[in-house]
């Protein structure tokens, strides 16, 4: 004899593995829903390929000390701040006016004797008034031609030439603080060292800081649109009519519907997650695997009920599925899965405060990335709390639908 | 009236009741699209002036004067005073990306040209935003000795920009996100039209028309066109009024958008051949214009990525219609090829299409 709430969970478990069973047997559903994930996901990867490596051609008309030496600094920095070419004046306007750098860098040939021309500093100079060196020596001219075609990628390469022509007077002007290297101030013209302390032990490369949230895309997606086609389906046959008349009490049926959304979501996460962790893409600190599942948890159960409310509420499974890929899609993007939220300007940080995407994606990367658990107890309270809400909008929607 | 005309009259005006009907569905597509202009605005939003705490404890001339040539060197850093409290604070919330420790004695000390500490404590949140909050301190400083003739400078440069009037990033990306929401719009509604005749089982019913086949089905692809059209012309007016981006030559920008139009519309009756299901279509085409905006040249001209990279924007049709964009709506040159190079291949391009599209649904109406 099964008692009652024996039989409730068992009614519960057979409507989501049936619910789980009819997704697995629709493929078409299957891609719409992993399509836009994997995509953004090889966006993110892509993108990191071209962060700060402009292509810049070195034109060295000048070949005494000064223009060996600031020509060495262009070579040395290569690969770090940009891509260099060595050529002569004509090929260089010739890749310039083709495309194939986006600066010209030309030492002009009376660089040295300009440079020469300039005292080094004297420890003992003091400045009396701002004016001080307006008749003083003009400094050697590096003459660049950049191709600002927008501000983003100009200031990119500015502030990389930047850094290269800045190292030829002060190369000290930025020291880290762990660093206790010779002070060699007395020859910085800049008269300023920027001791830089990074405030995270350890620092996220770009890559997976940006790829790694495509994950709570993946559990969106798959678990707002597996439920969402799943009760579309219901209403579009009129099997809802069955489920309904069903001798199961709605709670029951509801929560199979919910349930098998869930396990849509992790069917398709842990292998995700598997594949992840052997290839070393996927390694939190030890102790935080914990934390990682109850955030995919409460990630998967919003979206089973998200797509509950939308599968109940809207008509045929093509405005159903194209609902389902837009509202996650902005979800994932307001939460910060592309960006840094707290960067953003100051009226959309406050908009994306009322989007739970934005604490599970904060959630993922502080318990994969950081040692501490900073913020995330806020972050969980979030989205169980959202989870609750959505969980019970759905139901109420689902059962509203199934007795229409 | 000739038979051809009232065909494709009919399938023309069937589309048109079919999405008068479904205007839910046309409004999601719109909305897909405009996720493109939403997505390139966040992103340009957080790529400059990264929010950046000064504690100035000095308050004279010089450090104000250090603070605005950090705010106004290459759009590195979003200044904001705090006190160092609040600074501490706001590093910790996330609030700002670092914080710069200007020392009581600032003014003095660079007045007297006495070598100056100064900490700058960097969140590394990722290792892409600290290096570039680090980059910018040498520009900063370097722009600061300058200002103020520090001597022993001995290296300058003298920069001449191509461009006169630089364009921002985030009204350069929204420019380039309009060709993809050509593509989404059009794709997404065409591929539609034809995945419905095959869901429907009415595609046998084409061969009954007295004239040729594929003529409804063509006045459908026209409703589609003009539907996206309008769309489209929705989102560039969004961008003009919006983002207060005025297109230096609009014809070319209604030119190439219009071609745009023709050639998705094209490719999505492709693919709506291709899936014959109406349901994996809009993620399909979201995918597919992710794809398409990796290598198009809609960050930066795409020349810049390298060879590589650069040889596979050319099988893409955004290739070439967002180097005509940017020159329409700023006047910007972003591929090697002239205007007219990238308005020929996109003119290739849609004729290519229209014919792939039309051999394909014969092919699928006889089979």
């Amino acid at each position: 004899m099964i008692s009652g709430p024996a039989r409730g969970l068992r009614q519960t478990w057979t409507l989501a593995a049936h619910d789980v069973r009819q997704w697995w047997r629709a493929p078409w559903a299957i891609a719409a829903a992993l399509i836009p994930p994997v995509a953004l996901g090889l966006l993110a990867y892509v993108l990191t390929f071209n962060l700060g490596h402009q292509p810049i051609a070195l034109v060295q008309e000048s070949h005494g000390r000064y223009a060996d030496h600031i020509a060495g600094i262009f070579h040395a920095q290569s690969g770090d701040l940009y891509s260099l070419t060595s050529t002569d004046k004509a090929n260089a306007t010739r890749l310039f006016d083709s495309q194939q750098v986006a600066a010209v860098v030309v030492i002009p040939p009376g660089f040295d004797a300009a440079a020469a021309r300039c005292p080094a500093l004297q420890p003992d100079q003091i400045i009396h008034d701002y004016t001080y060196a307006r008749s003083g020596c003009p400094a050697a001219k590096l003459l660049v031609t950049v191709d600002n075609a927008n501000s983003n990628f100009a200031g990119e390469i500015r502030r990389a030439l930047s850094e290269t022509v800045g190292f030829f007077d002060a190369p000290d002007v930025v020291t880290p603080v762990s660093e206790t290297q010779l002070d060699m101030s007395d020859l910085n013209p800049y008269r300023v060292n920027v001791m830089t302390a990074l405030t995270r032990a350890n620092t996220v490369d770009y890559i997976h800081y940006a790829v790694i949230p495509c994950l709570v895309l993946l559990i969106l997606s798959v678990g707002v649109m597996g439920t969402a086609l799943l009760c579309a389906r219901d209403i579009e046959r009129g099997t809802a009519r069955h489920l309904a008349l069903a001798p199961a009490s709605s709670v029951v049926l509801v929560a199979g519907r919910l349930l098998g959304g869930v396990l849509v979501s992790l069917l398709v996460v842990v292998p995700v997650l598997a594949i992840g962790t052997l290839t070393g893409l996927i390694s939190p600190p030890p102790g935080h695997w914990p934390a990682l599942v109850l955030l995919f948890l409460a990630t998967a159960i919003c979206a089973a009920g998200l797509g509950a409310v939308i599968g109940a509420t809207m008509r045929g499974a093509r405005a159903v599925s194209m609902a389902a890929a837009v509202i996650c899609t902005y979800l994932f993007f307001l939460g910060g899965g592309f960006t840094t939220i707290q960067f953003l300007p100051s009226w959309l940080r406050h908009i994306t405060t009322f989007v739970p995407t934005r604490y599970a994606i904060d959630g993922l990367r502080q318990s994969l990335f950081y040692p501490g658990m900073y913020g995330f107890g806020a972050d969980m309270r979030v989205l169980l709390g959202t989870a609750v809400v959505v969980v019970v909008a759905g139901g109420v929607f689902v059962r509203r639908a199934w007795s229409r | 009236m000739t038979p051809t005309l009232a065909a494709l009259g009919g399938g023309f005006r069937a589309e048109i009741q079919q999405l008068r009907r479904s205007r839910l569905l046309v409004v999601l597509t719109v909305a897909e699209a405009v996720i493109f202009l939403v997505l390139v605005s966040i992103f340009g939003l957080t790529a400059n002036h990264v929010p950046t705490a000064i504690v100035d404890s000095d308050g004279g001339h010089l450090s104000h004067q250090w603070a605005q040539d950090m705010s106004n060197t290459y759009h590195t850093y979003g200044v904001r005073y705090m006190d160092a409290r609040s600074a501490q604070q706001a590093l910790a919330r996330g609030d700002v990306a670092a914080v710069l420790y200007l020392p009581a004695n600032f003014s003095q000390r660079m007045a007297h040209h006495t070598m100056t500490r100064i900490h700058f404590h960097v969140d590394n949140v990722n290792a892409d935003l600290a290096n570039e909050v680090e980059l910018g301190i040498p520009a900063a400083a370097r722009t600061f000795a300058v200002h103020n003739h520090f001597p022993g400078i001995r290296v300058v440069s003298a920069e001449s920009d191509l461009v006169r009037n630089e364009v921002g990033f985030v009204p350069y990306l929204v420019v380039s996100a309009l060709a993809l929401a050509a593509f989404v719009v059009a794709g997404t509604l065409a591929a539609s039209a034809v995945a419905r005749e095959y869901e429907t089982r009415t595609l046998a019913y084409l061969k009954l028309s007295p004239t040729h086949p594929l003529i409804p089905l063509s006045g459908r692809l026209l409703a589609t066109g003009a539907v996206s059209a309008v769309a489209v012309a929705v989102a560039a007016l969004l961008v003009v009024a919006g983002y207060r981006v005025t297109p230096v030559h609009p014809l070319e920008m209604a030119a190439v958008l219009l071609l745009c139009v023709v050639i998705f519309s094209c490719i999505g009756a492709c693919i709506g051949i291709l899936v014959r299901r109406a349901l994996p279509l809009s993620a399909l085409i979201f995918g597919l214009a992710l794809a398409f905006y990796l290598d198009s040249g809609s960050l930066e001209p795409a020349r810049f990525y390298g060879n590589w990279l650069w040889g596979i924007a050319h099988t893409s049709p955004v290739y070439y219609a967002v180097g005509i964009l940017q020159h329409a709506v700023h006047g910007l040159r972003v591929t090697p090829e002239t205007i007219g190079v990238n308005f020929a291949v996109l003119i290739g391009w849609a004729v290519l299409a229209a014919v792939v599209a039309w051999l394909a649904l014969r092919k699928a109406v006889v089979a």
